[in-house]
């Protein structure tokens, strides 16, 4: 059954990013676009005339995708937390070299940015299985979702959490890497077609990697963890409509600064 | 033990052959041959379980002082000739202080050389790793100007220097340690001065005093465990416990930091990236600064779950953090992996520190690893740096273009030192969860863990933004030419690429855990990936979008410069850590 569900996992996304889509039309008073558009977007991507740049530039993108999907895949077998973090370190590390790896100023100019987002998240999500382990004494997923009272016990390291979401959904005020007008599209830009899509739907599957790390902190009780959600799901978009996006440099300081301080500070208390 | 006399003086009997044989095919076949017969020694004795002691005679002791006391007169001599007062004042106070603790020493009963498990593993990577950069130097030599036979004696020395490698890491007797610790030193300032110009010459006798320290403060822990336990053999002194084996305990672990260039000491092996590549290579990152963890391995005994051990492992972690921070200025490549082995040396020691059973194996593997992928990312440096003349960062960019072949072991050695499934990547992982598992009993350690991961992700962001520079290549529509690289180049990085894979592999299946296994799906892509890239073809090619504006890539670097503040502070701070490591030893 499980696997039925790894494979599912890139649809699950984007339902769940269609949702969104509309969820934040409504948010702006607009009608928005239908919620299946990304599976609309999909079948009109595959039909496109693909061009590509060099061949390991298009593959890398591919790679990014099956590497997203197997760290997703690993989550929902319940894996270690840690592995399944430096998977999706890997996996983010394609992504950058395919965005190196063109003669592109755009493409170099979002692979930066990917790379500085990666310097400013990576931390906070150890740090929050780091808090995960010392609650539950396990750094498998498997037996954090055995255990509860996680929300009680790390209610910072849940806020640092709340911080990196928009880097990982690219929302603001936080969604450098993306910036549509800034960079043109960053890394994607030298993408079309059926590699395209791939990008595409990799950004599906971070959706559901992120919103697992909130859901964990349900613990057993399965109802907690999807209103928790949920209810980030509501923020996030929120948040994103409300404020304006800060710059790469700006993004990395309050990480480190504020997201850091609550996790650590939250340990420390799991400690004394 | 005879194996052990086997590593400690084939080397010699080789640097003796070779400088006195011209013809460069016979280099060849004699560094073949020390590489697979200490190779394969080594290989031998790490598969044995026994624990080797011997004790020196009395015409060896003689021997020693003697040397001693000419290596350190000969030190002093160059401080007067190159008017460095440094050199000269902590040369003449080595040699009151090495003297009097000669005069005030016991009769050794335990014995000077003890060959036990660690060492065997540091025989293991000294003369494979060593071994494979001595037959780079060869054709890395021939496109040096300079003297033939100043040639030879360079690859000469480099044989030579891998023998005292070997001694240093039996030695058990602290003035043996102090005596071939004071020859690596000499080693590093002659090789660094190798090309005799100016920077060459006073980047040498900085490197020269800074290590003289260590060799002070070693001659000072030796006193401590003179008058306190009347005894010179490490083993022995960490038998006892109380006060003064702290004392001693940290006077030698400060020996560790300066040999280590933790900061404020990384002056010096950042000016030793001046010398060739090979030096660099061998001395600078894959064997002798490894003296540092080694030391703190095996004084870990005495430093796990102590005030001193805890402190010196924050040191370590704090020099990871600030080393790989530092590092984001630079723009010589050499500079940049120089920093990156202090951040990397600093990490091993502070798992060395923490002394449980889990971190101390994890140093050791950091160990191994660091030096296999820093000895390929040096010598494919010094590939680029002799093939193509170019040093800095700035001037490689678009270099996959000019020299493909070399860009990938660059890159190669990039992702084996950040990403699964490779053996740098494992012991950091490892580590995390090892400190993590320890952390409710021992809280402090919560820096250490905080250092680790900030520093990890630092140096990700280091290599990825040098890997920028490199690559960014044309569109598949302009054709690349393919690269000659020859065979002295070539065979020592295939050598390494390999050893790297191989040991990555058997890494994991030691570990026997069964989810690592997913960590091979990148190799699968790796593999894979020639049979993908044919099957691109029926793709249409374009040139990149440029907005419309003429075609003018020209992507720039990021780079963090610290303020001329944020650096005093960095500097005066590990400074105060530095001495403090004295007073928690005198405290404690």
């Amino acid at each position: 059954m499980i696997w039925v569900w790894i494979l599912l996992a890139p649809l699950l996304g984007g339902l769940v990013y269609g949702g969104e889509r509309v969820l934040r039309a409504r948010m702006q008073r607009r009608q928005g676009p239908p919620f299946l558009q990304p599976f609309y977007d999909m079948f009109k991507l595959m039909d496109k005339r693909s061009l590509i740049v060099h061949a390991p530039h298009a593959l890398l993108a591919v790679g990014h995708f099956f590497l997203l999907w197997v760290s997703v895949a690993a989550i929902f077998l319940g894996w270690n937390l840690l592995y399944i973090i430096f998977l999706h370190l890997f996996a983010q590390v394609v992504l950058i070299l395919a965005g190196y790896s063109v003669r592109s100023v755009y493409s170099h100019l979002g692979a930066n940015r990917e790379l500085l987002a990666l310097v400013a998240y990576e931390p906070i999500l150890i740090l929050v299985s780091v808090g995960f382990y010392l609650v539950s004494g396990s750094f498998e997923i498997g037996r954090i979702l055995e255990g509860e009272g996680y929300l009680a016990q790390m209610p910072l390291l849940f806020a640092a959490l709340l911080i990196i979401v928009p880097i990982k959904v690219k929302k603001s005020p936080f969604d450098v890497t993306e910036a549509h007008q800034e960079i043109v599209g960053g890394v994607e830009i030298e993408y079309s077609g059926v590699f395209y899509e791939f990008l595409y739907m990799a950004r599906f599957l971070e959706y559901l990697f992120i919103y697992s790390f909130i859901f964990l902190f349900g613990g057993i009780s399965y109802g907690v963890g999807a209103v928790l959600v949920a209810a980030t799901f509501l923020l996030v978009n929120l948040v994103d409509n409300a404020t304006a996006r800060v710059r790469t440099g700006d993004m990395v300081k309050i990480v480190y600064g504020v997201a850091m301080s609550l996790a650590v500070i939250n340990i420390v208390g799991i400690l004394r | 033990m005879d194996l052990v006399w086997i590593l400690v003086l084939l080397p010699i009997v080789a640097s003796a052959a070779l400088v006195s044989i011209t013809s460069e095919r016979v280099h060849y076949y004699l560094c073949s041959a020390v590489l697979i017969l200490s190779g394969g020694t080594a290989l031998t004795l790490y598969g044995s379980p026994e624990i080797f002691t011997f004790h020196l005679s009395s015409v060896a002791e003689g021997g020693i002082v003697v040397a001693d006391v000419l290596l350190l007169l000969y030190f002093a001599y160059q401080g007067v000739k190159f008017k460095s007062r440094m050199v000269m004042i902590l040369a003449v106070m080595q040699l009151l202080l090495y003297l009097f603790a000669k005069l005030i020493s016991p009769v050794e009963t335990a014995p000077e050389i003890v060959v036990d498990t660690l060492s065997k593993f540091m025989f293991l990577i000294i003369n494979i790793v060593g071994g494979i950069i001595i037959l780079f130097s060869i054709r890395y030599m021939k496109d040096e100007s300079a003297d033939p036979f100043k040639k030879r004696v360079f690859i000469a020395g480099l044989l030579f220097f891998l023998s005292v490698m070997n001694a240093i890491v039996c030695a058990d007797s602290m003035l043996l340690f102090f005596l071939l610790f004071e020859m690596t030193t000499l080693s590093s300032y002659l090789l660094i001065a190798f090309r005799n110009d100016e920077i060459s010459r006073s980047n040498a006798l900085r490197a020269l005093w800074m290590n003289q320290i260590g060799g002070v403060v070693i001659l000072l822990g030796a006193l401590v465990a003179i008058s306190g336990f009347d005894t010179l053999s490490i083993s022995e002194l960490l038998e006892h416990s109380g006060q003064m084996v702290v004392l001693s305990v940290a006077l030698l672990s400060m020996a560790a930091l300066v040999k280590g260039a933790s900061i404020p000491f990384d002056g010096w092996l950042l000016g030793a990236m001046v010398a060739p590549t090979p030096v660099s290579a061998m001395l600078h990152s894959a064997t002798m600064v490894k003296i540092a963890p080694y030391l703190i391995l095996k004084l870990s005994p005495a430093l796990g779950g102590t005030l001193l051990g805890e402190f010196l492992s924050v040191i370590g972690a704090s020099v990871f953090v600030a080393a790989s921070y530092l590092a984001l200025s630079r723009f010589v490549f050499k500079e940049i992996l120089g920093y990156s082995t202090i951040a990397l040396l600093g990490l091993m020691i502070s798992l060395a520190a923490i002394g449980t059973e889990s971190s101390i194996s994890i140093a050791m593997v950091l160990i191994l690893f660091h030096a296999l992928s820093k000895a390929l990312l040096f010598l494919a440096a010094g590939v680029l740096e002799k093939q193509y003349h170019v040093k800095s960062i700035e001037e490689m960019k678009g270099m996959i273009q000019r020299a493909p072949k070399t860009v990938g072991y660059i890159v190669f050695g990039f992702v084996s030192l950040t990403l699964p499934p490779f053996g740098l990547f494992m012991g950091k992982l490892f580590a995390i969860t090892s400190v993590t598992s320890i952390l409710h009993e021992r809280p402090w350690l919560l820096i250490v863990l905080l250092g680790m991961i900030v520093g990890s992700v630092l140096l990700v962001l280091l290599y990825f933004k040098v890997a920028s520079a490199l690559l960014s290549h044309p569109s598949d529509t302009v054709l690349t030419k393919r690269e000659h690289l020859p065979f002295g180049y070539h065979i020592p990085l295939i050598l390494l690429s390999f050893l790297i894979l191989f040991t990555a592999v058997g890494y994991t299946l030691v570990q026997n855990d069964r989810l690592l296994a997913l960590f091979a799906l990148p190799l699968l892509i790796v593999f894979l990936l020639p049979i993908m890239i044919r099957a691109m073809e029926r793709y249409d090619r374009i040139q990149p979008y440029h907005c419309g504006e003429k075609e003018s890539f020209d992507a720039a670097l990021v780079y963090f410069e610290p303020s001329v503040f944020t650096q005093r502070l960095i500097y005066w701070g590990f400074g105060a850590m530095f001495v403090a490591l004295l007073l928690a030893g005198a405290l404690s």
